[in-house]
């Protein structure tokens, strides 16, 4: 239990700042960074295997995961002791350490990670993780260090959840929402996931007049370990008491409050460099040209450009095609007032993994502070077709044995591409489209080991996953004249300038409790009744009019919408976990109300409708 | 006085027994130790004052070099000069930390502390290894342990190939029967047979590779498909074969089996290799050295093998 009391001791007092000063000293640490780095340059083998001088801070203030993998382009200028938590723990102070670096002439980067595990602080919209607001100067050199975010890893993935994205059949994939150490309460979802950051960069491009969430995407490990496996076939645990330990430690057990079925096998980086070299693949990174998977060696390429018709991939050459009229994943569509962008995408099963599923693109917009997501099926494998009813596409099925966790490539595609075009593209909204390609049906890795052990799959996890990969978005950004042209939305500081006056609690109250409230919203023009009762909980009665669709309800009661507050001036709601306070102002005889997460728009109009 | 001699309880009178009592002690030699041992400690450590404060008195000093080096710690970290307010607080951490850390002595919080330990251990080895820094060594020498490890440096086999694929998703369930029937009409046709082309259909990848290994090919096709290629003979259509991406009837062209460079290729990667190896054997013969000095004693065997039994469930969690 040796390892095990030292692994203890050590994160404590990591989270608790108290530095091992033994251990902090540069003839430790230098001694150990020192032999890092003759080893990442012993073994460099430039054109057949290339490898980093790298280390990870481990900031975790209030035991929030704020880590970044830092990675230098090489060795030449690397410094004796690389900038710890210890030193500080503050993001800040890591990038303007990182920021003198670059001036000295030393190359590096930062990859956020686990960022599902940092309660909400590691893509903030309005204060940092010390509650110091966030600014455009903040946003820039974030950008500048930080251009890219780790998606997966064996502590789960970070894109979303079915919370945010009720609307992705796809989205209960390796959610692990855990507190580092075993702290109780639930993780804060919003500023945790990634597909959300991206939207919400896209609000603040806006706001703050920079996108601070502009990164691509890569897969890791964390594994703690030298070794850490990517298969399912043979993956061995991860730190935290299932290392190295026997079937039955892994699918039963744990530690700190982490239970070992949450692990799983960690996800591959992969990028498209011009050659195998500490250069080419640093470049690559930097501009964004990669994309993550969950540990299947996917191939996939995605461009996007005005020029694509549908031939394009019946030309040999198109992969030449596509970099000549377009922009490769990682990049920024040119803007264009006229036509709808489209976008080539093409997926090469792993040769030793399933068959492929689908191709899918998820697109994300903003309109006056309101972000949107929409997930489209552009390729799949079969015969199916989208439902008439609800657009979507069945599911493939699957062909898993859960009895010899087996499973058959008789469904699936070995390949899959296409070229597709936007149909709903509005110029003069910021938007990003990024590919999600899925595999078939596969036993997970728990379900592998308990049929080694002649027992059934174990509760509380998937039997079966979908592998899969994601892409580096491609981002649109209009005009200024598009822009300036497009309708503006109503805005809380026009409100207060126009002399609005905010609700306080009593009003809010005589307007809301006990009443049925129509509210408008401006931005998508959906309309909603919603009656009030006196003991905190509310109905939606109606939607646009008529009843409500079961899965608009479904929507809402997911997000425990169902129950409202009024407080401090606010009438507040919480979605996903997250308390949002709409606040209600009163212009003349209209009341407008703005949510608190739209930045600084006041997006609904608000009425009381008599009965 | 620590400890204490038995002493005769027979009882003199009062006078007597005080001059008796010292003559007995005057006497008693281990008294005598006692003295002489305190008087050689006195005379230690009056001649030799330990130097840098790091005894178990009370002042805590800072010379100039302690300072210089919380200089150097700070730059090496790539930060610019330390200011005034930069050094000061630098040097209050330093004595902060040289407090807690006599404090913790004076407790004896350094027994038994698996960090400390750990931490002590591995400065012994840097030691040992330090003593063992790797001469020089001679050309004759290395190719005598070149000889002996020929394995760690062979290369792997390359072959070089052409195929034609027949696609999974275009054929469906008959794709086998197509690369099958594929094979059979190429019998006896030579690599550039005209033919071949038309009976298969595109690939994604490459159609010719050239000089590959077991590794590379696995990254194209999969392993099931790289292991059996290796195994073809060169210089006529085979097949057909199953990979992970569809069915293949393959040429191959060439098949170069790993071969070993020579000492003249490769001898800095073997002087590498050759280092390694006297750090690790010398570390050994270094340890051995000192354990021989120790007798280890450890439970009997039934006792381990029933804690082994006995481990996590007897103890629940970790």
């Amino acid at each position: 239990m040796n390892s095990l009391a030292t692994y203890k001791f050590l994160t404590v007092t990591m989270l608790k700042n108290h530095p091992l000063t033994e251990l902090s000293s540069p003839d430790v640490l230098g001694t150990y960074w020192k032999r890092l780095v003759n080893i990442a340059d012993k073994y460099y083998r430039p054109g057949k295997f290339t490898t980093f001088a790298a280390y990870e801070w481990t900031a975790s203030p209030n035991t929030a995961n704020l880590h970044r993998n830092i990675f230098f382009l090489d060795t030449k200028k690397v410094p004796d002791m690389p900038f710890s938590a210890i030193d500080s723990d503050d993001p800040r102070e890591l990038w303007k350490w990182m920021d003198s670096q670059r001036k000295a002439g030393n190359e590096l980067l930062a990859i956020p990670h686990n960022s599902n595990l940092s309660n909400g602080l590691m893509f903030p919209t309005e204060v940092d993780d010390k509650g110091r607001p966030i600014d455009k100067a903040w946003a820039e050199t974030r950008m500048r260090n930080e251009p890219l975010a780790e998606l997966k890893q064996v502590k789960g993935q970070s894109e979303t959840t079915p919370g945010l994205s009720p609307n992705d059949e796809f989205s209960n994939y390796e959610v692990l929402a855990w507190q580092l150490l075993g702290h109780t309460g639930d993780q804060i979802n919003y500023g945790s996931y990634i597909r959300q950051a991206y939207k919400d960069g896209l609000a603040l491009q806006d706001t703050l007049g920079v996108n601070p969430y502009k990164f691509g995407v890569v897969s890791g490990s964390d594994s703690h370990s030298t070794a850490v496996a990517y298969r399912q076939n043979n993956f061995f645990g991860v730190h935290g008491g299932s290392y190295d330990e026997t079937p039955e430690k892994r699918l039963k057990g744990g530690l700190f409050g982490f239970n070992n079925l949450w692990a799983s096998p960690a996800g591959l980086s992969v990028v498209w460099a011009e050659e195998n070299t500490r250069e080419a693949i640093f470049a690559a990174m930097q501009r964004k040209e990669t994309y993550a998977t969950s540990g299947v060696r996917l191939k996939v390429r995605l461009f996007g450009g005005w020029e694509f018709g549908p031939d394009v991939l019946k030309q040999k050459d198109w992969v030449k095609t596509a970099y000549a009229k377009g922009v490769s994943m990682g990049g920024d569509l040119p803007a264009s007032t006229t036509m709808a962008p489209s976008f080539v995408v093409w997926a090469v099963k792993d040769p030793d993994s399933g068959n492929l599923d689908r191709v899918q693109i998820i697109k994300g917009w903003t309109k006056h502070g309101q972000t949107f997501e929409k997930i489209y099926d552009v390729a799949w494998a079969g015969k199916r077709k989208p439902d008439p009813a609800t657009g979507k596409l069945p599911p493939i099925g699957h062909t898993v044995n859960l009895a010899t966790a087996t499973y058959t490539n008789s469904i699936g595609a070995v390949e899959l591409k296409t070229v597709w075009a936007d149909p709903e593209f509005d110029p003069s909204l910021d938007a990003f489209y990024y590919a999600r390609v899925l595999e078939i049906p596969t036993p997970r890795w728990s379900t592998i080991q308990a049929v080694m052990l002649s027992r059934v799959p174990p509760d509380g996890v998937a039997a079966t996953i979908q592998e899969r990969a994601w892409t580096s978005p491609i981002w649109y950004t209009p005009s200024e004249e598009v822009r300036q042209a497009a309708k503006p939305g109503v805005t809380v500081a026009e409100l207060t300038q126009k002399g609005a006056m905010a609700l306080g609690d009593d009003e809010l109250k005589q307007l809301i409790v006990g009443n049925t409230i129509l509210v408008r919203n401006t931005v998508t023009g959906r309309q909603f009744e919603i009656l009030h009762g006196s003991d905190g909980r509310r109905l939606i009665t109606a939607v646009d009019g008529k009843e409500p669709e079961l899965d608009v309800m479904g929507e809402l009661s997911h997000g425990r919408q169902l129950q409202y507050e009024i407080r401090d001036g606010h009438y507040v709601v919480e979605v996903a976990g997250t308390p949002f306070e709409v606040t209600v102002y009163k212009m003349g005889d209209k009341y407008v109300a703005a949510r608190s997460n739209e930045f600084g728009y006041a997006n609904y109009e608000v009425e009381a409708v008599n009965p | 006085m620590k400890g204490s001699v038995g002493l005769n309880h027979d009882e003199p009178a009062s006078g007597e027994r005080t001059s008796s009592f010292l003559k007995r002690w005057g006497r008693e030699p281990l008294l005598h130790f006692l003295l002489i041992g305190l008087a050689l400690f006195a005379g230690y450590r009056a001649l030799n004052p330990e130097a840098i404060g790091r005894d178990s008195s009370d002042r805590i000093v800072l010379t100039e070099d302690d300072l210089r080096q919380l200089r150097t710690s700070w730059l090496t970290q790539g930060r610019p000069s330390p200011t005034q307010e930069d050094m000061s607080s630098l040097i209050q951490s330093k004595v902060h930390e040289e407090i807690l850390y006599r404090e913790a002595l004076a407790l004896g919080l350094d027994k038994g502390d698996t960090i400390v330990k750990r931490r002590l251990a591995q400065k012994m080895e840097f030691l040992a290894e330090d003593l063992t820094a790797a001469r020089e060594p001679k050309t004759e020498e290395l190719k005598a342990w070149f000889e002996k490890n020929r394995e760690r440096f062979t290369l792997a086999s390359r072959v070089s190939f052409r195929h034609l694929y027949f696609s999974l998703d275009r054929r469906g369930a008959r794709v086998k029967e197509a690369a099958a029937s594929a094979r059979e009409r190429l019998d006896g046709k030579p690599a550039a047979s005209p033919v071949a082309a038309t009976l298969a259909d595109a690939f994604m990848f490459q159609n010719d590779y050239r000089d590959r290994t077991l590794d590379q090919i696995s990254d194209v096709f999969g392993t099931t498909f790289a292991t059996a290629l290796f195994q073809l003979t060169p210089g006529s259509w085979q097949g057909p074969i199953e990979s992970g991406l569809g069915w293949h009837v393959v040429w191959v062209e060439s098949m170069t089996p790993g071969r070993t460079p020579t000492f003249e290729e490769i001898e800095p990667d073997i002087k590498s290799g050759w280092i390694d190896e006297q750090r690790i054997e010398s570390r050994r013969r270094t340890f051995d050295a000192m354990k021989a000095r120790y007798e280890v004693v450890l439970p009997n065997r039934l006792a381990v093998v029933g804690m082994m039994a006995g481990t996590a469930e007897a103890k629940g969690a970790p």
